[in-house]
């Protein structure tokens, strides 16, 4: 296992070096449906289920921005401040603190994450997930992208991915990574969620990179983030509660 | 288990030797256009075969070239991808040297056609399978009304000729399939000639070996093309449905059934129902299923400004579908039904209702309620009947509409018709301060009443290219009609006075009608990201005409003069407001303030063609209304809100009319037409916490009202020869009232996810003014309520309940601090529901109320125990037997207990009590096998 990821390391970091170039932000509309959401739980029955579809229907969908700031070898994701719904009768949730930083060239993630609402900095090196490779293609904002998928048995997410073959960098929206390109489209659970890139905007990047100076967050390993999440999926799986309130989707 | 894997190890061991395959591996080789152009930086991966995992990924250079060094000596699936070429794949066993050269590897251009117009144009996803492409042909626009054979001639690569023959890559298409089955035999043209463009999802063509080598099996290497037309999964449509019948004993008896039809775009659904064991209307369950997406709605009634916020909401007051909602009192017989479509594709939303209910009310109800003066006290003992038919038949239609993404279009429109038949006898019997009987009254009452209302308004939303800059007009319609007759009758015997009865006959004919048209202006400028001005405007006008002509029955129908009324009343609102509102991660606060015009216009006379008999009413009211509102939401799961505004509420049509209702003679009803609004300061603030670790809640809040013009009803008490003791209430203003309320409710986990507790009280404070024979009665009310419960899950299998509460009423007046009193309710609820057989559930519950106020030694305990057993059958659960039995004790009756003002009451109502009953259901989707711990609708 470990060797694997020293060899991927070490192909990200030779592959960083080809694409020298490609520095810029990408804008991703993010689209949550919530009766899509509460198809994928299984442990609530069917009947519910299919109620919830049947009643809520296009009401349940709602839209937001995020950014990904991409350098050949170190890239964030984060929430955007622009709104995507039009906000003429606006009223402003908290941000939820999110903020996904990935040195591929170091092997390394600093990701802050919140949980019920306590803020962590998941400080590890980077293990890719084992993605399937379809034969299928499409485009996603100007890029010929590649299909992939892979079943999160944890959160209970189906998740496919469309990476662009000619952006090689192996960072994605959210916390997908590890394909042989950018991720720019990833679909959640049959459009649980739909994390779209719509604007590709290619410019020197500056500061976007840093992570704030002002964070109060506890320091996690990815294994204790993950033990963190299992204890909460199990709890909602006990109380037959939907698991995806109070974490990241 | 340990054996077996030693003798695993050992046999790979062996292969491994015996093969002498070295353990790591470098895989190189290069990647080249099959018309040998380069392809520079390629992307080559390797898979695990059996699952196409991605094991590994590497970058060709310039000249394809690649290589993977030291990777694990196993056998691969190699996969090349280039951008404009078809990916390719190619199995690489397990290398038996160290360098494994792959050798030159040709790739496939995509053709252009493909690329262009398939991927780049219609933006449809390519897939590769094998030999076979296939794409989602519903990206590619044909006109409505198109035949799958005239969307063929849009897709690249297929050629369609004038008699329909298909050729796809040059060669001829002989098989058509539709979802991978033949259609309407052997003729490939059946399908597309019939079949509709819009139905189809995907198309996919391949090579498939020919008749011939299918027989023998031999590849005879002439492959023909075959087509497959995958049909689009809104096409696969679905239904659902359920019905259910039951009877019981005493003559009880139920039935209900709905069944909806579905697809992605469209609902339909029906419903009906009809039972006499008192439910009076649709559950939310079927309400939901019934509406389908209409079930929430954006309220959106075009008043913007204050109090004019967008938000969903769930049935509602005005809802056209009748909810369960009987109150406890008498039986009922209730029959209902409706229809309801919806459409929906994200851009344009329309649905259409109608619904029909009827309800009739048996009511045999007994009431004490003793009356405080300033230095004596009557009671009256009132013994009722009523018999009440209602039906209303209601259409709802709405219309949305999406312009573009910056104008939106709403149009609804609503009407009702309504029928009410009540019969309504009633004795009454009042005794004085020395508990003698003074008189006693029956009254005899038939109303008639026929009423129609209609609903429409119109919203159009435009934003501009500013971002945050926005435009909202609204207009609405409101009309109504109604008419009725009453037919009163009252008989008034006397004890002790020289008058020993006194009768009354009249009639009272109805009429009237409403108007109202009303407009509303909202115009939103954003100062800042974060900061919004936003401005309204509101106008309304409404008018109603009422007539009420009363005359004697005994005196050929003539009319009583000073109980008859024509009334026209116009009242014109309008108002205009700004505020400023602040909206940035989790905080967003509004300050405002709006100057509101009322203008009230009553002219009054006899009759309708009748004189004035009062110069015309005109009374104006300006007011200014500020608001604040702020609402914030920490980072640790805390919300705090707290808001003011001046609430002004016009008085009611029927408080205005300068003429007394004399309905029941011992009590009159008399209106002001000098009544003004009511004005009130009211405030409020609310926490809410949650914790997700501990899955605990808790929630604060208070409410005050100050009230600047309450409007109260003075109550004048006299003895009247004729009558006995006479009440007259009359509205009137008053200021100094207020009423403080706070509310607390929480739960959390004992033990989690198995045992959880929750508390909810209330507290109500209220001062409260208003006259009595001209003397000041200050009425304080305290009100305390708390209710605590424990819930258990010991297993999923077994869900327990149990929960008691304690409502507490003190009531002091100031006219007469000895009547001062204390009512008091207690009730303790248990109840189970176990999952004891794979499809046989127990359910029951026990309730047991006390009712008490000790001033009057009342005491009275009701226990009500309800239990089933139910049955699911059948392999699809689909089927459902339920024995049920309620009230087992056979002791329920409906208590309520109240006091205000200067009088107690205490109401007790037969109604529907022991009875047992068997129902069998079957249900399209099949019954859920478990029990819900949450009702996720």
């Amino acid at each position: 296992m470990k060797q694997r990821i020293i060899v991927i390391a070490l192909l990200l970091a030779s592959a960083g070096v080809q694409a020298q170039e490609i520095e810029g932000t990408i804008r991703y509309l993010v689209t949550h449906n919530w009766s899509k959401k509460m198809a994928a739980v299984d442990y609530i029955s069917k009947q519910q289920r299919e109620r919830i579809a049947y009643m809520w229907g296009n009401r349940s969908e709602w839209k937001m921005f995020a950014n990904m700031y991409i350098t050949p070898t170190v890239t964030k994701y984060e929430d955007s401040e622009e709104k995507a719904e039009p906000d003429d009768e606006g009223y402003s949730w908290r941000k939820e603190v999110f903020m996904v930083k990935h040195d591929y060239a170091a092997n390394t993630m600093q990701d802050v994450v919140q949980i019920f609402g306590k803020t962590y900095i998941v400080e590890d090196s980077l293990r890719a997930p084992e993605w399937k490779i379809l034969n299928d293609l499409k485009e996603v904002a100007g890029h010929i992208c590649m299909k992939a998928s892979w079943t999160d048995t944890l959160k209970q997410q189906k998740v496919i991915a469309w990476f662009a073959m000619d952006i090689p960098i192996s960072a994605g929206p959210e916390r997908f990574y590890g394909l042989p390109g950018l991720i720019l489209e990833v679909d959640v659970n049959d459009g649980g969620m739909l994390v779209s890139a719509d604007k590709i905007d290619l410019k020197k990047i500056t500061t976007e990179l840093d992570l704030p100076k002002k964070l109060k967050a506890k320091k996690i390993s990815e294994a204790e983030y993950l033990a963190l999440l299992k204890k909460h999926m199990d709890q909602k799986k006990e109380e037959e509660e939907p698991p995806f309130w109070g974490i990241r989707y | 288990m340990n054996k077996h894997a030693w003798l695993l190890a050992l046999l790979f061991l062996c292969t491994a030797l015996s093969a002498q395959n070295p353990s790591r591996v470098t895989i190189k080789g290069a990647v080249i256009d099959t018309s040998g152009d380069e392809t520079p930086l390629p992307t080559v991966m390797l898979l695990n075969p059996s699952d196409s995992t991605l094991v590994n990924f590497t970058r060709g250079d310039n000249n394809g070239a690649f290589s993977f060094k030291n990777v694990k000596n196993v056998p691969y699936l190699l996969k090349v991808s280039y951008v404009g070429y078809l990916p390719l794949q190619q199995h690489l066993p397990a290398s038996a040297t160290e360098t494994n050269d792959v050798g030159t590897i040709r790739i496939k251009p995509i053709t252009n056609e493909l690329m262009e117009v398939v991927v780049r144009a219609a933006k449809a996803t390519l897939s590769i399978r094998g030999d076979t492409i296939e794409y989602d042909a519903s990206s590619f626009k044909v006109p409505p009304g198109s035949t799958v054979e005239d969307m063929l001639r849009r897709l690249p690569g297929i050629n369609v000729d004038a008699d329909g023959n298909i050729s796809a890559q040059g060669k001829d298409v002989k098989r058509v399939y539709v979802d991978g089955k033949t259609f309407f035999g052997d003729d490939p043209k059946a399908a597309t000639k019939n079949l509709g463009a819009e139905t189809i999802s995907k198309v996919q063509v391949y090579n498939e070996a020919s008749e011939q080598s299918k027989l023998t099996g031999v590849d005879d290497g002439k492959d023909q093309k075959a087509m497959n037309l995958e049909l689009k999964e809104e096409y696969k449509k679905g239904a659902f449905g359920k019905i259910t019948g039951a009877v019981g004993t005493e003559e009880r008896w139920a039935s209900r059934g709905n069944y909806n039809r579905f697809n992605t775009k469209e609902q339909f659904s029906i419903i009906a129902y009809a039972n006499n064991i008192n439910q009076t209307g649709v559950n939310w369950e079927d309400y939901g299923e019934f509406k389908g997406q209409n079930t929430f709605n954006d309220y959106d009634n075009g008043d913007f400004g204050f109090g004019g916020n967008r938000n969903y909401y769930f049935g509602g007051e005005d809802s056209d579908v009748p909810f369960n909602n009987f109150d406890g009192r008498g039986f009922t017989e209730n029959f209902g039904g409706g229809a309801n479509y919806n459409f929906d594709n994200k851009k344009t939303k329309f649905n259409s209702s109608y619904f029909y209910n009827q309800t009739e009310l048996t009511l045999d109800q007994s009431a004490f309620r003793q009356t405080f003066l300033q230095d004596s006290t009557f009671s009256n003992t009132d013994t009722s009947s009523r018999l009440d038919f209602r039906s209303n038949h209601s259409i709802s239609s709405r219309f949305e509409q999406e312009i573009d993404s910056n104008n939106v279009l709403i149009i609804k429109a609503n009407t009702r018709f309504s029928h009410n038949d009540a019969r309504y006898n009633q004795a009454q019997y009042f005794t004085d301060n020395n508990d003698l009987p003074s008189n006693s009254l029956d009254i005899n009452n038939d109303n008639l009443f026929d009423s129609w209302r209609l609903s429409g308004s119109g919203i159009f939303r435009h934003r501009f290219k500013k971002k945050g800059r926005s435009v909202a007009v609204s207009a609405g319609y409101n009309g109504s009609k109604s008419d009725g007759t009453e037919n009163l009758f009252s008989l008034n015997r006397f004890f002790r006075a020289t008058t020993i009865t006194e009768q009354i006959r009249q009639l009272n004919v109805n009429d009237n009608t409403g108007q109202q048209l009303k407009s509303s202006l909202l115009f939103t400028e954003p100062l800042s990201k974060k900061w919004f001005w936003e401005t309204f405007y509101n106008f309304a006008r409404s008018n109603n005409k009422v007539n009420r002509q009363v005359v004697d029955p005994e005196l050929n129908n003539e009319r009583i003069n000073d109980l008859s009324v024509f009334y026209d009343n116009t009242v014109l609102y309008n108002r205009l407001g700004s505020s400023i509102r602040y909206s940035n991660n989790g905080l967003n606060a509004t300050a405002g303030l709006a100057a509101q015009n009322l203008q009230l216009d009553g002219a009054y006379s006899i009759d309708r063609d009748m004189p004035l008999l009062t110069d015309p009413i005109q009374r104006s009211f300006l007011n200014y209304t500020p608001n604040f509102d702020i609402n914030y939401e920490t980072p640790f799961n805390l919300w705090l809100g707290a808001n003011y505004n001046y609430e002004i509420n016009e008085p009611q049509l029927s408080d205005l009319q300068p003429i007394h209702n004399v309905n029941n003679p011992a009590y009159r009803i008399e209106g002001n037409p000098n009544l003004g609004p009511q004005r009130s300061h009211s405030m409020g603030l609310n926490l809410n916490y949650w914790n997700p670790a501990s899955l605990s809640n808790v929630g604060i809040g208070a409410g005050l009202n100050l009230y600047d013009d309450q409007i109260v009803y003075n109550q004048t008490i006299e003895v009247i020869d004729s009558i006995g003791v006479r009440t007259t209430t009359r509205p009137d203003n008053v200021s100094g009232g207020n009423n403080f309320n706070l509310y607390l409710w929480s739960n959390f986990p004992i033990v989690k996810t198995k045992l959880t507790m929750n508390i909810n009280g209330d507290a109500n404070l209220g001062k409260s003014l208003s006259q009595v024979n001209s003397i000041e009665n200050e009425t304080f009310n305290k009100g305390f309520n708390i209710r605590v419960g424990f819930n258990a899950t010991p297993t999923q299998k077994l869900i327990f309940g149990l929960n008691a509460g304690l409502r507490l009423n003190n009531i002091s007046y100031s006219i007469q601090e000895e009547q001062n009193q204390q009512i008091k309710n207690y009730n303790v609820d248990a109840s189970v529901k176990w999952q004891f057989l794979s499809k046989s559930f127990f359910e029951s519950n026990f309730n047991y109320a006390v009712y008490r106020n000790d001033r009057f030694n009342f005491n009275q305990d009701i226990p009500t125990w309800n239990a089933s057993v139910r049955r699911i059958l059948g392999k699809q659960n689909r089927l459902e037997m339920r024995f049920a039995a309620f009230d087992i004790f056979n002791r329920r009756v409906s208590i309520t207990q109240n006091a205000t003002q200067n009088y107690v009451i205490r109401n007790i109502a037969g109604t529907l009590a022991r009875y047992f009953m068997l129902s069998a259901s079957y249900n399209m989707r099949g019954y859920e096998n478990k029990i819900n711990k949450n009702q996720w609708w």
